[in-house]
């Protein structure tokens, strides 16, 4: 690329002062475009880059305003003061407080929040507890619980270098013929990820408290429209785990994502936009 | 055994890969199937000897054993989900890894690069 090729993406990042579960919080966050607010949450040990080719599609931000934060601890965002006598572990009900708190502070009018992974499962909490908030719920790679088929010791000890274990660890979810370029990018914001972080945001989503199998059945999709959309490839949170939460749920849009895995909006974000565009597309019409 | 394994040396010296992520690894593995276990003997990152089996009481850091049937999905040119990673055959419980479970994780990449190389379609030899 020579000099007079050189450009500025239409993000822009900003960091938010605000409180968190009672503690003073300096968030990165960053967003792009106007319209319909679109609220994006990351994947566990990652960060807001994950929603580029999102934040870079004129077509989406023609009418949303993409907006990502990276979750405490996480990319550019600070952990609280006190954290180097502290073991990061996150849990449900912090991980929906922290989301509603921002979104509140960032006064967006019934957004649609989409999330992928945990963020995929904490937008099926979303629908159970909050539909009222929201505009649409979009999950990626939701699922109601988790199959433990790894030990988490290696992700964080001190004879194994935690980001390139836990960019290892998942690197395989990624479908085999997503590009090389937007693989490697996702898998080095695992390996920037600080130490324990991957781990720590584990710790509900393998846990009892973050299995809501039970719970499903009370989703109400008639308060707010809830679309799943998984990759074929991943094996974390598989089609098939999907569709076992999706056939509780009356109501519910769910679609398979041929030659994607876990990551689709970082790992291939070209194809995962063909998949999303037309749920946007049936988001806007109906809001 | 379904793997090319004999061809391992070859299709991994000069790696790029192999030298980004193990450079330093020294180890052995075990890579076993149905019918033979073979053993891969790693020094400074670079693969010195593949041996086929029967082996008696071999010294192995890690053993990592599926079936042919399983091996062969796994060498597809595009892998079926489930059949495409070292993990996702662990997800399903189509590999049983043993051993040095630490050493495996602090070199994961390489490990999974090694495997991955058997894929390519390389002449025997």
């Amino acid at each position: 690329m020579s000099t007079s090729q050189a450009h500025y993406e239409p993000i822009v990042g900003r960091y938010l002062n605000l409180e968190l579960l009672g503690r003073a919080h300096r968030l990165y966050v960053e967003e792009a475009g106007q319209g319909i607010p679109l609220l994006c949450l990351h994947t566990a040990g990652a960060d807001t880059r994950q929603w580029r080719g999102l934040m870079n599609d004129p077509e989406v931000t023609r009418d949303y305003r993409v907006i990502a934060f990276d979750m405490p601890w996480h990319g550019k965002s600070s952990p609280p003061p006190g954290w180097q006598t502290e073991e990061y572990r996150l849990t449900m009900s912090d991980y929906s407080s922290m989301t509603l708190t921002v979104a509140d502070a960032l006064e967006l009018d019934k957004p649609v929040v989409m999330g992928c992974s945990i963020g995929g499962r904490i937008a099926l909490v979303f629908a159970i507890e909050q539909p009222e908030r929201f505009g649409a719920i979009i999950g990626l790679q939701s699922g109601a619980t988790v199959d433990p088929y790894y030990e988490l010791t290696w992700l964080h000890h001190p004879t194994v270098h935690g980001g390139e274990s836990s960019a290892a660890y998942v690197s395989g979810l990624m479908a085999p013929s997503s590009p090389d370029l937007e693989r490697w990018e996702t898998l080095w914001h695992y390996m920037q990820s600080g130490p324990g972080i991957f781990k720590g945001d584990l710790y509900f989503y393998r846990g009892a408290d973050g299995d809501i199998r039970a719970r499903l059945a009370e989703i109400d999709t008639s308060c707010c429209p809830l679309y799943l959309l998984t990759g074929e490839y991943d094996y974390s949170v598989s089609p098939q785990d999907t569709q076992s939460a999706a056939e509780c749920i009356a109501g519910v849009k769910f679609w398979v994502m041929p030659k994607l895995g876990h990551f689709p909006m970082s790992e291939n974000p070209a194809l995962f936009l063909s998949y999303l565009k037309p749920v946007l597309a049936e988001i806007r019409e109906n809001r | 055994m379904v793997l090319p394994l004999k061809t391992l040396k070859k299709r991994a010296a000069g790696d790029a890969l192999l030298a980004r992520f193990g450079s330093d690894l020294d180890c052995t593995l075990l890579v076993g199937d149905d019918d033979v276990d073979w053993l891969v003997e790693i020094a400074d990152g670079v693969v010195e000897r593949v041996t086929r089996g029967p082996h008696i009481m071999p010294r192995t850091d890690l053993r990592l054993r599926a079936t042919s049937e399983t091996w062969a999905r796994f060498l597809e040119a595009e892998p079926p989900p489930g059949y495409h990673d070292l993990f996702a055959l662990r997800r399903f419980r189509r590999i049983q890894i043993e051993g040095d479970i630490r050493l495996m994780s602090a070199y994961l990449f390489y490990i999974k690069r090694l495997f991955s190389l058997l894929r390519s379609p390389e002449t025997e030899s």
